[in-house]
């Protein structure tokens, strides 16, 4: 079989139900608010799978959780009841093969970029990583990027080259169906062991395709200057006046961190059940946040008030080009809609571009 | 709220939040927005990039106040004699809307009178502001045709607090500020839900949607849907209550005081004036319930503590500054045998010999409709499919009501009310040299019953804080991160000094958080003669060294 199928819209929920059989499904539905989130599906039938919207969150929380419980812990005392020493045991999560489908190209990136910093170094997450293994996706690519998408600009998007099991890309009104690109085993394994569900590509599926990628390439509606930003602060000075003057606008809310699919700061922290037991939990943090360097004695080498918001963009547009070649933010325009004080990452970059 | 109630009828925001984007000059009172309503902020910031003028009155130099095009920078307590200047200058140089005074207010003359005997040399003094600033934050506000005024309890909570409200008030109308989209006077409420629960009746003198107890209609009707008999009085106050100390020796003892209390989700160990006197009147009561989601301070005080569900443990209505009804809905389990309050209330009833069995909160919602004309639209089911609806709504075909006043006021004409400054309760003196203004964290609600669960945001205010400027450090000779102690003449409280730029000299402010240090031991009980809310806005209180 060639590298490429097609696959029928009518066919697509029948072939979600048959994957649901073997892995846990998690997809874009739309809650009775009008919200599409990606979500866990459980009966596919009352599920309102929505592919149309971005979904407002990311991924992240299904491989890295807001919040998880690390190990819980009993404190081992002695006859006289002082304390002796505390024993830990692991909480790992119980692995569960998923598959995510209608997944956003930058939202799989943001996925790939977590591998990086959770599997990448000589210690693996292993929390992280039992969420990942049996991780299959099933992307969507982006025929008409949303209002604040800019992964044109970060290379994530709209269409991805690598990193997907199957990206679909939907043909169009007159063809009614979703041209498969087969990336990765599982996406084979999917294509030739459910090959019924799949027609063979014709040169004209293909051009169609490649029409849809640039076409969507030309529909952003955010021109966003990312690399001449990233040279620009590479080459220095720092912008230090567009650094304060958003930094006295940020509200320190931390939602930038939060909805961001890349931000992957946390914190530990304990918390006692009772006198003798507990647990140790792992939080999302952000850099944001004074506390994140906050040090013995309220000393912070951090100026907060002038400083807030430096750390994460220099982190996303200059520490991770130096490390890894490429900037951590993919564009995905989340922070744009969040933030309360217009301190997004896209004004920075608009104001780094016209000093 | 009583302030509003009394110049244009009804105690609520006049507009939308999403209506100050578009605000050609926002006047910010006694509001650390940024802090307290960031959603509110947002929407100024927006404004303020499109162009608009942004002037905030407030003793201390807070986040919104930096981005202020005029910060007027009064001495605590002084809002009366700044407007009073402010409307002075407006009638002076004739900025006055004459057509609107005209048609859509009455007693106007008496407020032209007294603006005329205004000495602008003494506003100047009393408030600390510049005759020359005062006048231009007036003509700003006076010339702009889409002005708002967002108040919060930097207004409120002084004795004054309602002439302040009231000032603010002739403002606005003096200037025909008031019932248009983009135009009104916006006061941000304290606390989740306290618009909803002012709606709902939790005030001494009036039934769901602010229909009057003294009214026998009013009584009749209600008495009719709930098959009793209603008081013909009005309640307490919330000083009353939670001051009324039986057997304390006490100088200025209250009459009657009560014998048992029912608290719910409220924590006045830490949140009420004078907590040497709380305590004392919480001990003193016969029996003591309290039902809270946590052990609060208060609870720790009880006969017995009813455990509650949190607001994410039940389905209900949250109403918020803007009269905006918005749906609630359950999302996980309450813990343990805690209820919701609901269900705690209905079971309580019935056992004391009146079954209540409402079967959901959309019944209860059902008739709240039915008793109360500005609730009348507003049904669960439309609000699941909306963002919420805001009142008054009067029937099931109303969409809501995004600023009031449109026309007519709600009492018919807008009544101006003159007000003259009045001191605050209790001046600074040589042996209490300072001002304590107090006030919330970013990082932190209320008493902390909630957020001080939290390890994040434990993380980013440990500790209890008081704030001072750094040259009444260098007098004192006291440094940043020092223990030191603050005394009033109530009691004594330990704090860690964080020295700011953000009070002026002769200024403190600092939260009422933690519990260990609880700040309402030093604030005092003097309050508004109408609305009773206390001035926790200005105490005389001296700093030194802790010891310890």
């Amino acid at each position: 079989m060639s590298d490429s199928v097609v696959l029928h819209k009518d066919h697509f929920l029948p072939l979600l139900r048959r994957l649901g059989k073997r892995y846990r499904l998690v997809g874009p539905t739309r809650n009775e608010l009008g919200d599409v989130l990606y979500t866990e599906i459980d009966d596919l039938d009352h599920a309102r799978i929505d592919l149309t919207q971005q979904p407002q969150n990311s991924l992240k929380s299904f491989f890295f959780p807001q919040t998880e419980p690390l190990a819980s812990y009993i404190v081992d005392r002695g006859a006289n009841g002082s304390r002796r020493s505390l024993s830990f045991y692991p909480l790992l999560p119980e692995k569960r093969p998923t598959l995510y489908f209608g997944v956003r190209s930058c939202d799989l990136f943001a996925v790939l970029y977590m591998d990086m910093i959770f599997l990448g170094g000589k210690y693996r997450d292993p929390y992280y990583e039992q969420r990942r293994r049996d991780a299959l996706f099933l992307t969507l690519g982006c025929n008409k990027p949303f209002g604040n998408c800019f992964c044109n600009a970060t290379k994530s998007g709209p269409f991805l080259d690598f990193g997907f099991d199957l990206q679909l890309t939907d043909l169009g009104d007159g063809e009614n169906a979703y041209y498969v690109e087969i990336g990765k085993a599982g996406g084979r394994k999917i294509t030739s062991e459910l090959a019924c569900f799949f027609t063979d590509a014709t040169k004209e599926h293909a051009r169609l395709q490649f029409q849809a990628v640039l076409e969507a390439r030309g529909l952003f509606q955010q021109l966003v200057h990312v690399d001449l930003a990233c040279a620009r602060l590479k080459k220095g000075p720092e912008p230090e006046k567009i650094i304060a003057d958003l930094s006295r606008r940020c509200q320190d809310c931390g939602g930038c961190a939060y909805i961001c699919p890349t931000c992957t700061c946390f914190t530990i922290t304990d918390q006692a059940g009772d006198r003798d037991t507990g647990e140790r939990i792992r939080t999302w943090d952000a850099c944001t946040f004074a506390g994140f360097t906050k040090m013995a004695g309220d000393h912070n080498p951090v100026d907060m008030r002038r400083q807030r918001i430096r750390r994460r963009f220099y982190h996303k547009l200059q520490s991770d080009v130096e490390k890894h070649g490429r900037t951590s933010c993919v564009g995905c325009g989340r922070c744009v809609g969040i933030c309360f004080g217009g301190v997004d990452i896209i004004t920075f970059i608009h104001k780094v571009i016209d000093l | 709220m009583a302030g509003l109630a009394t110049t244009f009828g009804s105690g609520a925001m006049t507009n939308t939040i999403n209506e100050l984007d578009q605000s050609q000059v926002i006047l910010v009172a006694g509001s650390n927005t940024t802090r307290t309503h960031p959603q509110v902020a947002r929407r100024i910031y927006n404004a303020v990039d499109r162009g608009a003028k942004l002037i905030v009155i407030d003793p201390r130099k807070t986040k919104i106040a930096r981005h202020a095009h005029i910060h007027l920078q009064i001495n605590p307590g002084t809002d009366i004699a700044l407007l009073n200047g402010m409307m002075r200058c407006i009638l002076d140089e004739n900025l006055i809307d004459d057509l609107f005074i005209e048609m859509r207010t009455e007693n106007y003359l008496a407020l032209r009178d007294m603006l005329l005997a205004v000495d602008l040399d003494k506003i100047e003094k009393i408030t600390g502001v510049s005759r020359s600033t005062i006048a231009r934050a007036a003509r700003t506000y006076a010339h702009a045709r889409r002005a708002a005024i967002c108040y919060c309890l930097g207004v409120t909570q002084h004795i004054c607090g309602t002439a302040n409200v009231e000032s603010y008030a002739n403002l606005a109308m003096l200037t025909g500020h008031v019932e248009q989209e983009f135009t009104g006077v916006d006061p941000l409420r304290g606390q989740y839900n306290v618009q909803g629960a002012c709606d709902m009746g939790a005030l001494p003198a009036v039934l769901p949607g602010y229909q009057s107890v003294f009214d026998p209609d009013i009584r009749k009707k209600f008495a009719r849907a709930w098959g009793c008999q209603l008081p013909e009085n009005q309640g307490r106050t919330l000083l009353d209550m939670t001051h009324g100390a039986r057997n304390a020796g006490l100088a200025d003892e209250r009459p009657d005081p009560l014998k048992v209390m029912y608290i719910m989700g409220e924590n006045p160990m830490l949140s009420d004036p004078t907590l040497g006197r709380v305590k004392a009147t919480l001990e003193g009561l016969d029996f003591l319930v309290v039902s809270d989601i946590f052990l609060s301070e208060t609870a720790e005080l009880a006969d017995v503590v009813l455990p509650a569900a949190c607001f994410a443990e039940k389905t209900g209505t949250v109403t918020n500054s803007e009269r905006r009804v918005q749906y609630s809905k359950k999302a996980v389990n309450p813990p343990g045998e805690a209820r919701p309050d609901r269900l705690i209330i209905q079971e309580l009833a019935t056992l004391m010999g009146y079954p209540m069995a409402y079967g959901s909160a959309a019944e209860i919602m059902e008739e709240i409709c039915l008793l109360t004309p500005v609730y009348g639209g507003i049904y669960h089911d439309r609000l699941q499919r909306s963002w919420g609806l805001q009142w008054p709504c009067p029937d099931r075909e109303h969409p809501g009501t995004p600023f009031l006043h449109k026309y007519s006021f709600t009492r018919g004409k807008g009544h101006f009310t003159p007000q003259h400054h009045v001191d605050v309760a209790e001046p600074v003196t040589d042996d209490y040299p300072l001002a304590l203004i107090t006030g919330r964290s970013y990082h932190h609600y209320h008493t902390g019953t909630m957020s001080r669960k939290s390890a994040l945001l434990n993380r980013e205010h440990p500790r209890p804080r008081v704030n001072m400027n750094p040259q009444d450090a260098e007098k004192l000779g006291l440094a940043e991160g020092m223990r030191v102690r603050v005394s009033s003449r109530r009691g004594s409280v330990p704090y860690i000094l964080h020295l700011t730029d953000e009070v002026p000299p002769g200024e403190l402010s600092s939260d009422f958080h933690f519990r260990e240090a609880p700040t309402n031991m030093l604030t005092i009980g003097a309050s508004d003669p109408i609305a009773h809310c206390p001035e926790y806005k200005c105490c005389a209180v001296k700093v030194e060294v802790d010891h310890v």
